[in-house]
């Protein structure tokens, strides 16, 4: 982990609210150790953004990087007028990374939302290896999309509003894909609903399953403490300590399906 | 060279630059990158007697410079503490100063009988009497003069090592708990810590924070930090460790005109904990360009 000055490359809108970004980040790089990861990059240094904003990285190519993040609020939006040649401040490789999906188990590979940043660079690690893998990514609508719903290849796309690929949710996708393959394995990454529709059925129908958390978090560090989620199933002792909560930076923000709760 | 030595108590820091209390960690589990030998000094984050798990989240939210935090001292305990995280002060390269809290006047006495029972590298004792985090304990101490004069004569009757009581902002009156501080054995006062400040999401009309209410912190908290830095400059003798907003080298110096002896980096930790350690390169050549040979003979020298 470091904090690097990096160029930015290219920063273009891909899909309806959706921007790629790529930069120069060779120091980052050196320590990154796979899908999962993510970083935190520093809008501006002055203050009118106090905490740096946690990305996950989408992809690595040699000394570069790439994002894809979704227009979501103020900060976002100073991000797409981040012009090409100019320097970002980032903090990372943060957290750890998704691992499972090199064994003997199919990997189904859930993207939504802003969750598909980790999915996509997981999807790209599978083919890497050559390691047939499933994708599905949803979101709202078809203009969302920067992808071709391809199922002869194993990539479904859905929109709730069915203007592209199959209408719904993830969910029902991922049950029709699930029901056809022997020994699957699922890794995910999307809002918070998503997250916990996910959960619940994988652990209903005792499928391995990762989940990588997204969290308001203030430092990436593990300094501040910002970031904690509840545990699963733990035992309330008057007192104890990261036992009832775990801190995403840090722990995460890759977890076991039964590791975390969402309520 | 400039001389950016200063001293609490019969302790000598290299420099007067801390990091502030939950912001660094214990100290010896900062990032790799951080160079903290290079720190005046370290402020743990608050040890209570007991492990705590903090506050369900969430626990933070971004506000304008600033942010409001309520992590209700999360802790691994100090027995722990002792056992885990003591050991590796000796070879750390820099001063420690644990900061405790409790909910009751025992609880803070316990803390300290067994910190005093080991051999340790630990300088002082900050005692939190201001977290405004904590539902239960905490509060009552700082807004109260005679309950913090009661503690510091408790404390101080158990150590000799530093003493230093860190004030709650949200008070009527900050330079009266200073001065029972004072008048009770406290080697310093730290100053400020934050304030009480709420942000509310106007989608779901529920506030940001989980507690409702949070401490405000960040450079949103300079001028409320300096002002209570020079009420109680004007109302005791003992060293003023100013805090709030902290992000350059010319926030420090104006803490120090305001009179402060030393300061405490908090927020800025979480954008880039290695803040500090080039902040002490800038000192010096701010001292070297106004011609001044000790950065403590700009203590309380604002010109009024």
């Amino acid at each position: 982990m470091l904090i690097e000055q990096c160029k930015i490359i290219r920063n273009e809108e891909i899909a309806g609210g959706i921007w790629e970004m790529e930069f120069s980040a060779p120091g980052i790089v050196s320590y990154y150790t796979g899908p999962g990861q993510f970083l935190e990059i520093l809008l501006d240094n002055k203050w009118s953004f106090t905490v740096r904003r946690p990305m996950s990285i989408a992809n690595v190519e040699e000394k570069r990087i790439t994002i894809i993040y979704k227009i979501f609020g103020r900060g976002t939006t100073l991000l797409t007028e981040s012009k090409v040649g100019g320097i970002l401040d980032i903090l990372g490789p943060l957290g750890n990374v998704f691992s499972g999906w090199q064994g003997n188990y199919v990997p189904i590979l859930v993207g939504g939302g802003v969750g598909l940043a980790p999915i996509l660079n997981l999807f790209r690690e599978c083919q890497k290896h050559q390691i047939h893998s499933k994708l599905i990514i949803g979101a709202k609508t078809g203009r969302e999309h920067f992808m071709d719903h391809d199922p002869s290849n194993g990539i479904f796309l859905t929109t709730d509003d069915g203007t592209l690929g199959n209408p719904g949710t993830v969910m029902p996708s991922l049950k029709k894909v699930c029901a056809d393959i022997d020994n699957p394995m699922v890794f995910a990454c999307g809002p918070l609903p998503m997250l916990k529709g996910m959960q619940d059925f994988v652990i209903q129908n005792k499928i391995p399953a990762q989940l990588s958390v997204e969290s308001y978090m203030g430092c990436g560090t593990g300094l501040c403490q910002g970031c904690a989620i509840k545990r699963r199933n733990v035992k309330e002792k008057a007192h104890s300590y990261h036992e009832r909560y775990s801190l995403v930076c840090m722990d995460g923000p890759v977890y076991s399906a039964s590791e975390v709760s969402f309520d | 060279m400039t001389d950016l030595r200063i001293q609490i108590g019969n302790i000598e820091f290299k420099n007067p630059i801390f990091t502030a209390s939950g912001t660094f960690g214990y100290g010896n589990d900062v990032p790799d990158f951080v160079d903290v030998s290079k720190l005046g000094g370290i402020f743990t984050k608050s040890i209570t007697l007991h492990p705590r798990e903090g506050n369900p989240p969430p626990r933070i939210v971004e506000t304008p410079s600033g942010m409001i935090n309520s992590i209700g001292l999360a802790n691994v305990g100090v027995d722990h503490y002792m056992r885990e995280m003591v050991p590796s002060y000796s070879t750390i390269g820099t001063k420690i100063i644990m900061n405790i809290a409790g909910s009751t006047l025992d609880e803070y006495a316990e803390i300290i009988r067994k910190m005093e029972s080991i051999s340790s590298d630990i300088v002082g004792y900050e005692i939190n009497i201001s977290c405004p985090n904590v539902k239960k304990g905490g509060m009552e101490f700082g807004v109260d003069r005679s309950l913090t004069a009661e503690l510091t004569k408790i404390l101080r009757s158990l150590t000799e090592r530093l003493l230093i009581v860190k004030l709650s902002p949200n008070v009527t009156d900050i330079a009266a708990i200073a001065t029972a501080a004072e008048e009770c054995g406290a080697d310093a006062v730290s100053a400020i810590n934050t304030v009480v400040g709420m942000s509310i999401n106007p989608t779901t009309w529920k506030s940001n924070i989980y507690t409702v209410f949070g401490g405000l912190s960040g450079p949103a908290l300079k001028p409320i930090g300096l002002a209570a830095v020079q009420k109680i400059f004007h109302s005791v003798k003992i060293p003023i460790i100013g805090i709030g907003g902290i992000t350059g080298s010319l926030d420090v110096i104006e803490y120090f005109l305001a009179g402060a002896s030393a300061v405490q980096l908090g927020t800025v930790n979480f954008q880039d904990p290695s803040t500090g350690e080039r902040m002490i390169d800038e000192l010096e050549t701010y001292c070297k360009d106004v011609s001044i040979d000790s950065i403590s003979s700009l203590v309380g020298k604002v010109k009024n």
